[in-house]
């Protein structure tokens, strides 16, 4: 099979489209800094896992089909714990697990015109030793990559990532506490799930409520400082239940 | 890139072999290898709400002593201790890949080890550095101490230098000076009971005794006196380090004595 420029250019866009269409419904993860350290937020349904700790002080959340994030995900904890041992867990970074070990490969695979295109846009987060060191690092499905600080947004639009990033650029500055940053990280989220599904509801508090009738809250958070050597934990239902919606 | 799915089912030897990374203990060792150092005591004692795990700090080389602040136990993972006598270079390999083995197979595999794979794991590592062992060049026994939480109470596991395991119902010990004082865990467990039903101060104040025992028959040994010896507990919620102060107080107590 021969391909023309123009031939490439289509399928790259049609590739593109097909992506975009798939990941517009998609529940968005809201990455926040706080004094504890880092949360990860989002809803899900019932089965579908959809954040992950990839090692000491890495983890990882995203949206799109499931076995996709399955293949970042696996990716990404095979090269930190191949290279936190061959080094040291000092040298796992996020820049080098997303920059180095999934960009180019993803990029790569996106441009190849006879493979279907990875469904998934991801948000990596790192703990710092103290918050103005975490970073977030937004994932997408051909292998670009962006930088935040303070919190990160993985949505199915444009839009409804920019709504969300406004509602947590108010809070960030300040370093909130946990379960502060935990309602603000569950109104973007609520603000992002309306903007993406043009609702008219406009108290964030109902559509988070319309939302947890068919979905649970996932939420978990890498501990800035912990005697334990697993950062990584969820929190419990006992943690989350004060904040949501009745 | 789906080609790049991983294959390793969480097996952490698999990913290495996978990326490339060599681990020095599972190779035949050079013929001129150098004496390396050595860790020496290490004992594991139950008590009433976990394991008890207490070393000397000393390593040596041939007749030098070559530190006297060595960490001899340490975390396998937030449930599990490791107490190591024997070469230290290789030991420490050793805990390193399985530190990472279970953070991986965890990780991976979205699921907990099990305490029997744990312990598995630990007899394939020692059967992979068995060449090694065999020419006398770092060989080590560990003793692994784990909280069961389905038993709800503290085992003691340990190992012989080919792979083997085995349970102990009291205590382990491992280490040159820890041949020396076999008899006496005997005695204290027939005279003042079994080591599962004391306090964690009263088996503190055992141990160190024996540790100093040791250290008074076994010049590899550290002992009390100078340095004071590290101490861990495994329990049901999890691993946590004796603090210096209660140590140091059963310390003068006994060399008053």
């Amino acid at each position: 099979m021969a391909f023309t420029p123009y031939d490439w250019q289509q399928t790259l866009r049609q590739k593109a489209d097909y992506v975009e269409d798939r990941l517009r419904e998609g529940s968005p993860v809201v990455g926040l800094s706080c004094h504890e350290g880092v949360l990860l937020v989002t809803v899900r349904r019932a089965q579908q896992q959809k954040i992950f700790e990839i090692y000491d002080k890495l983890a990882f959340a995203g949206l799109g089909n499931q076995a996709d994030l399955e293949t970042i995900r696996q990716i990404a904890v095979d090269f930190a714990h191949a290279e936190g041992f061959a080094r040291s867990p000092q040298d796992v970074s996020i820049q080098r697990v997303v920059g180095v070990a999934l960009s180019p490969a993803m990029k790569r695979s996106f441009s190849d015109p006879l493979r279907l295109p990875l469904v998934v846009r991801g948000l990596f987060a790192q703990v710092g030793d103290s918050p103005e060191r975490d970073l977030f690092y937004l994932l997408n499905y051909d292998g670009e990559f962006s930088l935040g600080y303070h919190f990160g947004v993985a949505a199915g639009t444009e839009s409804a990532r920019e709504a969300m990033e406004r509602v947590l650029s108010g809070l960030s500055k300040k370093m909130p506490k946990r379960d502060a940053a935990l309602e603000t990280a569950l109104e973007a989220w609520a603000v992002g799930r309306r903007e993406a599904s043009s609702e008219s509801e406009t108290d964030w508090r109902a559509v988070l409520a319309e939302a947890l009738k068919t979905g649970i809250v996932e939420a978990a958070l890498l501990e800035r400082s912990s005697p334990r050597e697993r950062r990584f934990r969820f929190l419990s239902e006992d943690e989350l239940r004060p904040l949501l919606p009745r | 890139m789906p080609d790049q799915l991983s294959i390793s089912h969480g097996d952490f030897a698999k990913l290495l072999e996978a990326y490339g990374v060599r681990v020095p203990i599972f190779e035949p060792p050079r013929p001129d290898s150098l004496v390396g150092a050595h860790g020496t005591t290490v004992i594991a004692v139950k008590f009433d709400r976990g394991v008890l795990n207490i070393a000397d700090r000393r390593a040596t080389a041939g007749n030098v002593i070559f530190y006297e602040e060595a960490e001899k136990i340490l975390k396998l993972d937030d449930e599990t201790l490791i107490a190591i006598a024997g070469s230290y270079a290789t030991a420490f390999e050793a805990v390193r890949f399985l530190q990472h083995s279970f953070k991986y197979y965890a990780r991976s595999q979205l699921q907990e080890m099990s305490l029997e794979g744990k312990l598995s794991e630990v007899s394939r590592v020692l059967s992979r550095a068995l060449p090694g062992a065999l020419q006398g060049i770092g060989g080590f026994l560990p003793i692994v101490s784990a909280f069961d939480k389905e038993k709800n109470e503290g085992r003691i596991f340990f190992y012989d230098v080919m792979g083997a395991r085995f349970e102990s119902r009291e205590f382990g010990a491992a280490g040159s000076g820890a041949e020396r004082i076999r008899g006496a865990f005997e005695y204290i467990v027939r005279t003042k009971g079994p080591f599962r039903k004391m306090k964690l101060e009263e088996a503190l104040r055992e141990t160190l005794l024996l540790l100093e025992i040791a250290a008074s028959l076994d010049t590899a040994t550290g002992g009390i006196r100078q340095y004071l010896p590290l101490a861990k507990t495994v329990t049901a919620e999890g691993v946590s380090n004796v603090p210096e102060e209660i140590l140091r107080s059963i310390q003068k107590t006994l060399l008053r004595e």
